[in-house]
């Protein structure tokens, strides 16, 4: 549906030029969500500007349903108002001289053929009461909230029916509780309408709620792709774990390495742990166990195999609390039960989910 | 994959083909024609005139036959001539007499208007305006009426009240009465910048003086001043430039004190009384003064940028405190008092009762109003005064609107030269554009030199006016408005019509406005360029006052007054509305 091969572009800037894009290469099928994650200034925007014929690049190709609209050894550009997408923008881009209708309206009033008044009519309130709004068609821009204002958005992005949405940090600029809740109206209109979706976020957690597809991108590069549960629970690198929710490192070394478990010393060796390893970790390696906070427990008493630590601060979060830890030079940082008293200072004892670690050979 | 030829330069073949695809066709066409226009409608005039300085002899055009190249004119002016002498020094006292008149006295009427208690503010603002709109050679000409050392009205009362029956005591036809009138012209503007200024200042900065225990003089002097330095040093450089371009008060109050400056200098070579024009002294004079106007509007540029930096805007709607004038009351109101007469109050009587009077008898008449009727060059000097104005606003205005889009929002080589040639029209003196725009027309052989379309032509140089405030309007838009009208399938035409035109109208309507006004004002430029066809009201006034017919002139005077007033009041309400959005 969505094909990227190659995608390169580079910017002038005042300090020389800057690689925005390293060569982006990623499908998305028919019907499918995909998101692009990362940092500001790691090149999603600009992926998505690229796709959708707002920027040009330096280089690569990219097709929508077939068409190709960007193939630059070709010398092929198709500009934005020629390709069948719908945009939502960061700011939603709501022209503040129209009312609600015209607003959603506008991409269907500038098609060639032009469209007769009552079609275009009915589709803008199609398109309207399929994000509830059809009772605002008559107000100012002006006058809408920010989740209004973003509903509006969605309309206008929608009305054309278009192969291929794309959204711009669409839920960046609302707080928190409305972002929560149209993060699920958001996703609820996706399926409804099968459109294929391009998204770009640095919200770890929308990325991994939403998508069906979650790219981490870093540095003009995706870094890794895959579903959700298998990006997160098998990152690629430090910098994909790092990113990704909360994670922990510990460094240790390879004792033994056995069918694919290796034995590692940590903490000089006071304790181990058997991980499943990577091939090509052999006994001596220096690595990074990496697991995350709620994959381990946390205990007040000694146990067998549990690891030492002491507890720095315990922060309560309202239905958990985080836990602090310190072992040696590194900080943890644990889930636990927001009944656990403990007070900084105190011995605390960890025990980690050896399936749920991931080995990494240390840099 | 096959290597074919073209691929060598694929980015630079591709990057051109996006910005066609995006803007089309018509686009292409409409942005390349407003660049085009603004090379020509400024820069071809200064390259005539650069070639003229360096082409002889003088009396000839730089292309007639007979014409060489040359250093004779700049030898002749700065070398043999007593330009460096005279007119150097007049021009320094004239334009630095005159910008300290003014800066004392705007400073002081926006600070009473802007921060302190007085009262009937909203008047006063309204008042203060009047000499923004009326010509400058209407005031002049109200002001010799005013203080002409024999008949002057100040004159004649003063006399009686002292009981002294020499001339005088004030003799507006002298050095000092140039400056002081020149000075109090320049105030409204000048006064509005400041305003703008002082309003825009953040009142915390202030407050935390005095929470830190400073006095209000304290806190004035140490954060109130520092704070405002680049929003007030901006509109000081911008009053040197219009008071180096002055033409109307020279010409009317100093030449019969034989006190010439550079514009009255120019103007004078131009139209010698028994010689023939000579265009290449003229232009070799005009090369030193465009210099300094180019420097000193560098340093402006220079200086806008940091005020837009400098000054903070809370945009929570809070105002800085005003402050209490206590007992200093009196003497403020006297002092707005005083300039409100002179600048707005006794020229209009005056204008009015000489229309009336013939300005010799007691009886009140309308023979000025008849001859002038009937005289077959007023109605259509008429007609040209408005279509002039009206057709270079709308031109320029649509022109500024083109360019400030495709400097702001499109990357291609010339990009800072055509931003350059679009700002440079603040520092360029009108009386060099329309000798420059004479000499370019007296070259090119396409007719319009003599007829009101040369007037339009050279009017259209003021670009900067619209080229700025459509860029500040523009930057306000945020570009994914109009990317947001791409992505929804709309061409560049479509978004132009439906999404940037409807966001720029105020600011294209205030463009135009302010243009319109520019233009009614106008005098130096129909000056130099007149003919028998193309007069407008201004140069008819001029003509009938030289010519002694003093009641006529002012009956001129009085309708531009009544046609003026009311616009006064559309102009205050736009100026204080925008205030209160801000």
């Amino acid at each position: 549906m969505l094909t990227v091969r190659g995608l390169t572009k580079t910017y002038a800037t005042a300090d020389g030029d800057f690689q925005a894009l390293k060569g982006i290469d990623f499908d998305v099928p028919q019907g499918g969500f995909y998101t692009l994650l990362g940092e500001s200034g790691c090149g999603k925007s600009t992926t998505l500007r690229c796709v959708a014929g707002l920027e040009e690049p330096d280089g690569g190709s990219i097709a929508i349903a077939g068409q190709v609209v960007t193939d630059i050894e070709r010398g092929t550009q198709v500009p934005a108002f020629e390709r069948d997408i719908g945009l939502v923008f960061q700011s939603y881009a709501i022209w503040p001289h129209m009312d609600v209708f015209g607003n959603v309206a506008y991409p269907l009033r500038v098609q060639r053929p032009r469209l007769a008044a009552g079609d275009i009519k009915a589709r803008v309130m199609d398109a309207l009461r399929l994000v509830g709004m059809e009772s605002f068609a008559n107000r100012q821009a002006t006058k809408l909230s920010g989740g209004q204002q973003q509903r509006v958005a969605f309309a206008r992005a929608l009305v054309r029916r278009p192969k291929l949405l794309l959204l711009d940090e669409p839920l960046s600029n609302l707080d928190a509780k409305l972002r929560e809740q149209m993060r699920f109206e958001l996703q609820e209109l996706i399926s409804r309408t099968g459109v294929t979706t391009l998204y770009v976020t640095h919200d770890q957690s929308e990325a991994l709620a939403m998508s069906d597809t979650v790219a981490v991108m870093s540095a003009g590069r995706i870094v890794q792709s895959g579903a959700p549960r298998e990006v997160y629970g098998r990152p690629i690198d430090r910098t994909v774990a790092d990113f990704l929710g909360s994670a922990n490192f510990l460094r240790g070394r390879v004792v033994e390495a056995q069918d694919g478990v290796a034995t590692v010393a940590l903490n000089g060796g006071a304790s181990t742990v058997h991980v499943p390893s990577r091939a090509g970790l052999a006994a001596g390696a220096t690595v990074d166990v990496i697991f995350r906070p709620e994959d381990v427990t946390t205990h007040l008493d000694p146990s067998d195999g549990a690891i030492e630590c002491v507890l720095e601060r315990v922060v309560f979060q309202g239905g958990s609390s985080e836990c602090q830890l310190r072992l040696g030079s590194t900080a943890l940082r644990s889930v636990v039960h927001p009944s656990l008293a403990a007070r900084p200072g105190d011995r605390a004892w960890i025990v980690l989910q050896p399936e749920r670690c991931i080995l990494f050979a240390a840099e | 994959m096959a290597v074919q030829a073209e691929e060598a330069a694929p980015i630079v073949r591709a990057a051109r083909r996006q910005r066609r695809g995006q803007l089309g066709l018509a686009g292409i066409l409409l942005l390349a024609g407003a660049a085009a226009a603004a090379l020509y409608l400024v820069l071809a005039p200064l390259v005539a005139l650069l070639f003229t300085a360096f082409r002889g002899p003088s009396d000839l055009l730089p292309f007639e036959p007979g014409a060489h190249w040359t250093f004779d004119n700049l030898v002749e002016v700065y070398v043999k001539t007593p330009l460096l002498s005279t007119v150097l020094p007049n021009t320094a006292i004239f334009v630095l007499g005159s910008v300290a008149v003014t800066f004392f006295t705007a400073f002081t009427l926006a600070w009473l208007v802007e921060r302190t208690d007085l009262p009937w503010r909203t008047p006063i603002f309204t008042a203060v305006l009047f000499p923004l709109l009326v010509p400058g050679i209407v005031m002049a000409f109200a002001w010799t009426l005013l203080f002409a050392p024999n008949a002057g009205w100040v004159n004649v009362a003063l006399r009686a009240l002292l009981g002294l029956d020499t001339p005088g005591p004030i003799n507006i036809f002298s050095m000092p009465g140039l400056i002081l009138c020149q000075g109090i012209a320049s105030v409204p503007f000048v006064f509005l910048l400041l305003g703008a200024a002082m309003r825009t200042m953040n009142p915390a900065l202030e407050e935390a003086s005095s929470a830190s225990g400073a006095r209000p003089l304290t806190t004035f002097l140490r954060v109130t001043l520092p704070v405002l330095r680049p929003g007030v040093l901006a509109p000081l450089i911008l009053a040197t430039l219009v008071a180096l371009e002055q033409f109307e008060m020279p010409l009317i109050i100093g030449f019969p004190a034989r006190i010439n400056v550079f514009a009255t200098r120019l103007y004078f070579d131009l139209n010698p009384e028994d010689e023939l024009p000579a265009y290449g002294r003229v232009a070799a004079a005009a090369l030193l003064f465009l210099a300094a106007a180019v420097i000193l509007l560098i340093d402006y540029n220079h200086l806008i940028r940091r005020a837009e930096r400098f000054v903070t805007v809370t945009g929570k709607g809070y105002r800085p405190t005003r402050y209490a004038l206590g007992r200093w009351r009196l003497p403020a109101l006297t002092f707005v008092g005083l300039y409100l007469a002179v600048g707005a109050i006794l020229p209009s009587i005056v204008l009015v009762w000489t229309s009336f009077s013939g300005g010799s008898t007691d009886s009140l008449n309308l023979e000025a109003y008849r001859a002038l009727f009937a005289d077959r060059r007023f109605w259509p000097a008429v007609g040209n005064t408005f279509i002039v104005a009206g057709l270079s606003a709308g031109l320029i205005t649509l022109i500024g609107a083109l360019l400030a889009w495709q400097i702001l929002r499109l990357r291609f080589p010339g990009r800072r030269l055509l931003d350059a040639v679009s700002f440079m029209s603040i520092g360029i003196p009108s009386v060099i554009t329309g000798f420059a725009v004479m000499v370019l027309h007296l070259t090119l052989p396409i007719g319009l030199y003599g007829t009101v379309w040369i007037l339009v032509l050279a009017y259209s140089y003021r670009l900067a006016v619209s080229t700025r405030l459509s860029r500040a309007s523009l930057m306000q838009i945020h570009s994914e408005l109009e990317e947001a009208s791409a992505a929804s399938g709309g061409r560049w035409l479509d978004t132009v019509r439906r999404v940037v035109l409807p966001l720029l109208a105020p600011s294209l309507l205030a463009s135009f406005l302010l243009l319109f006004i520019v233009g009614f004002r106008e005098f130096t430029i129909p000056l130099v360029l007149q003919s028998q066809d193309n007069w407008v009201l201004s140069v008819i006034m001029w003509r009938l006052q030289a010519d002694r017919q003093t009641a006529q002139a002012a009956a001129v005077g009085t309708l531009i007054l009544l046609f003026v007033t009311p616009v006064i009041f559309v102009l205050r309400r736009h100026l204080l509305s925008r205030q209160g959005e801000s």
